[in-house]
Order: structure tokens, then sequence, then C-alpha cells
């Protein structure tokens, strides 16, 4: 039998003495797609950036993809992508400067670069510095880093939040097309997302997970 | 990739960054500018007292530019989040440290280079073996630099970092600034041959510092 995309069993997490997680158990199938929702601080994004290796879990444990997530942390972070309203670029940097270092640190070929800043609809806007860009087209160039990098699970964080209408259907289009291709994803976010997802919809409330339907 | 390889594809990305936003010209230069300018006139005209304290003034102002350059390499990274987007990537994170640190060391390089010059118009410093004190400037850089990025990464956690970082790093790196300053001197004014213990012992802090560096990096960029 396959491993699920993601398994965590008893998993807390503490902020000082306030938890953010307590007691969360969760399974997720491969290639499934599951929406996260809740209230403000109700521990999707602390769900998520566990699940990616950003951050520990305080007590408990689980996998993602089969890898350990206290010991196998490079092998998680080889074959997943987290994706947030900070998109964790460098300002300085032309868009596809910024996707070329990734591109070149992780030996991506260049090609694929090209290739995602057009699906992004930014290839005009390729050679200029990204400290230029609306929020929208930095999520864009975000999106396109998440393209490069093909990743076996994608996890999004609120991805459209504050995008205008034609960054927000690139964002939606590149889930849909997630999805059609069979990847896991898990998307913590307020807005609705297209039902032809089939997404599984946790609802989570203080640091729990409250409903899992 | 290899190690070296990701760390230099990190420097060099560091150093574009460096160029564009024109940092080091536009902050570091004239700071040291300022810095040597205010310590001659706190010094006042005697050309003797002069000559004896332009090694030391010279490796102030490199200090405090480290400080201010190190810092600026981990600003960028906190701007918008990119230093968890190095965390996530499935790279050797000694690359960042290393990479980090190389692009620090030729900022620095460069800097010293446009200060030896000042040192030398204002102060009048005559130099016996300029090779001695080049070396002298490249291993005192170096040991500097990567305190500054080893630190700089765990000054970033912190939420008073501007105030936390100077006084992590300005404490170790007193034997670069005590190293440092007698090769200058010595180097200067001679003799020359007392020089090789200096480099020695800044060969060896850097040494020690980069080999800190490449083991426990990772461990400080973690969560």
């Amino acid at each position: 039998m396959r491993d699920a995309a993601v398994e965590l069993r008893g998993v807390t997490r503490l902020f000082g003495p306030s938890p953010a997680l307590v007691r969360v158990d969760l399974s997720i199938e491969r290639g499934e797609a599951v929406v996260l929702r809740g209230p403000n601080g109700a521990g999707k994004s602390t769900l998520l950036r566990i699940v990616a290796t950003a951050l520990s879990p305080t007590y408990g444990g689980g996998s993602v993809l089969g890898f350990d997530l206290a010991t196998q942390r490079e092998e998680i972070r080889r074959r997943c992508e987290l994706l947030t309203h900070r998109t964790r670029l460098y300002e300085e940097l032309t868009a596809r400067e910024n996707l070329d270092l990734f591109a070149r640190l992780l030996g991506i070929p260049n090609a694929r670069v090209a290739e995602a800043l057009e699906r992004v609809a930014l290839a005009d806007a390729a050679d200029e510095r990204v400290r230029t860009f609306s929020a929208g087209m930095r999520q864009k160039v975000a999106v396109a880093r998440a393209i490069v990098r093909d990743p076996e699970i994608l996890l999004l964080d609120e991805p459209t939040t504050g995008l205008d209408d034609a960054a927000r259907h690139v964002v939606e289009r590149m889930i849909l097309d997630a999805g059609a291709e069979g990847r896991t994803l898990v998307i913590a976010t307020h807005h609705a997302i297209a039902p032809e997802l089939g997404a599984r919809v946790v609802t989570m409330r203080d640091g729990a997970v409250e409903a899992n339907a | 990739m290899t190690l070296v390889g990701q760390a230099s594809v990190i420097a060099r990305r560091d150093l574009v960054i460096e160029v564009r936003g024109r940092h080091a010209l536009g902050t570091l230069l004239p700071f040291a500018a300022t810095v040597l300018i205010s310590f001659g006139f706190a010094f006042g005209p005697g050309r003797d007292v002069l000559d004896r304290v332009a090694p030391g003034l010279l490796w102030m102002a490199v200090l405090f530019s480290a400080v201010i350059a190190s810092r600026r390499a981990y600003q960028v990274e906190s701007e918008d989040g990119a230093l968890e987007g190095l965390l996530l990537a499935p790279i050797d994170k000694a690359a960042v440290f290393l990479g980090k640190a190389a692009a620090v060391t030729l900022e620095l390089l460069a800097l010293v280079l446009a200060v030896l010059v000042l040192v030398v118009l204002l102060f009048d410093l005559s130099v016996e073996s300029p090779l001695l004190m080049v070396s002298a400037f490249v291993l005192g850089v170096v040991g500097l630099a990567a305190v500054g990025s080893l630190f700089g990464v765990v000054a970033e956690s912190a939420r008073t970092r501007e105030a936390i970082f100077p006084m992590l790093v300005l404490p170790l790196v007193a034997p670069v600034l005590i190293a440092g300053v007698r090769a200058t001197d010595l180097a200067a004014n001679g003799p020359a041959s007392e020089v090789w213990s200096w480099l020695g012992l800044l060969a060896a802090f850097d040494v020690v510092f980069l080999s800190v560096g490449v083991l426990v990096f990772g461990y400080l960029l973690e969560d």
C-alpha cells in the first residue's frame, strides 16, 4: 500500500505558552484536494507550515509522502511547495532572475522558467524588477516558481487574498490544473473553491479539527 | 549541484542585489569615511599621533562596516519572507552561510580598498610590506564576514535584532580586531617578520568560524 500524502498524529504546536494546534490528527490521500476552513487563528496556517516543514510540531508527529516530519525534512521539501501571501521574492531581482535562482539551485532546466512565466502571463514583464510589481504580479511570480518546482504536494495559504481578478484567475487556474494533474492540494482559504476540484473540507477552530467531511 | 556551486549562486545573487540597491557604495563607504574623518578630527592634526592610530582607525571603520553589511545581507531575506524560501528549498543550508559570507567578504574588500586610499591620503600611512597588509585584510575580512553571516541568522529571529546583532558579533570579533590592527601596524611600520604570528591567528579564526558555520548554520536556520 502506498503511503498517504499527509499523515499527522496528535500534532500540537505551541508558540510560547499559547497553543496554535492541539492534538491534530489528519490524513490526506495522494492526489486528494483538501480545503482548510475556519476563522482567523484557527491553526490553518500553522498546520500548513508544519506539513511544509517550516515549523516543527511541539508534540506529536507524522509523515509526508512516507517521509518522517522530524527526521526526513529535506526529502519532504524536495516534494512540497508552500505558497502564501508572502511571496518570498527578492525585490531587486527581476521576475526571471527570481525563478532562475531557484531553478539553478535545484538543478531545474532553464526552459521551465520561461514556460512558467508564459503560463502565468508574465512573459512580457519577466525582465522587470519585482519591486515595481503589484501584489497580484508578485503572486503570479510565486505561482510561476511553484510551477517551476513541479511539486507533488501544493500547500496554499490564503493564496488569493488581496489579489485583483486577473491574478486571482491565474492562481485558481493553477489550482485546477494541479488538481487535474493528480497533485495533492491542501488549501487554507476563506474564499470559495471551484466545485470541480472535488475538495474535502476540513474545518478548524481553536487549533483543533472541528469537522472533517 | 555541489555545495560550492550552490554557495556561488547565493553569493552572486547577494552581490547583484547589493550592486542594484547601491547599498555598499551608498551607505558603507560614506559611513566608513565619516568614521575615519571624525576620528581624525578627534585626534587632532599631530602627524605622529595619526600615524600611530591609523591602523586602529582603519580596522574600526572596517569592523563597523562589517556589522552593517552583515545585517543588510539578512534584511533582504526578511523583506518578504525570503529566508523561509531558502529554508524550504532542498539545498545544503551550509551553502547559504558560505554564499552570504563570500558576498559580504567581497563587499568589504572593495570597501577596504577605498578606505585604505583614504587613510593613506588623510593620515599619510606608509606601507613597508603591502602584500602582508593585503593578507591581513583578506584574512580579517573573511573572519568578520563568517561571524556576521553566522550570527545574522541568529539575530534574524529576534524582535530586537538591530540591537542584538552588534552585541552578539562585536565581542566575538575582538581577536580579529586585535590581530588585524597589530598585523597592519607591523606591515606598515615593520618589523615585517613579526606579522606572521598575527596572520596565523587571523587564519585560525577564519578556519574555526567557517567550520562552525558550515556545521551549525542549518540548525540555526530551522525552527
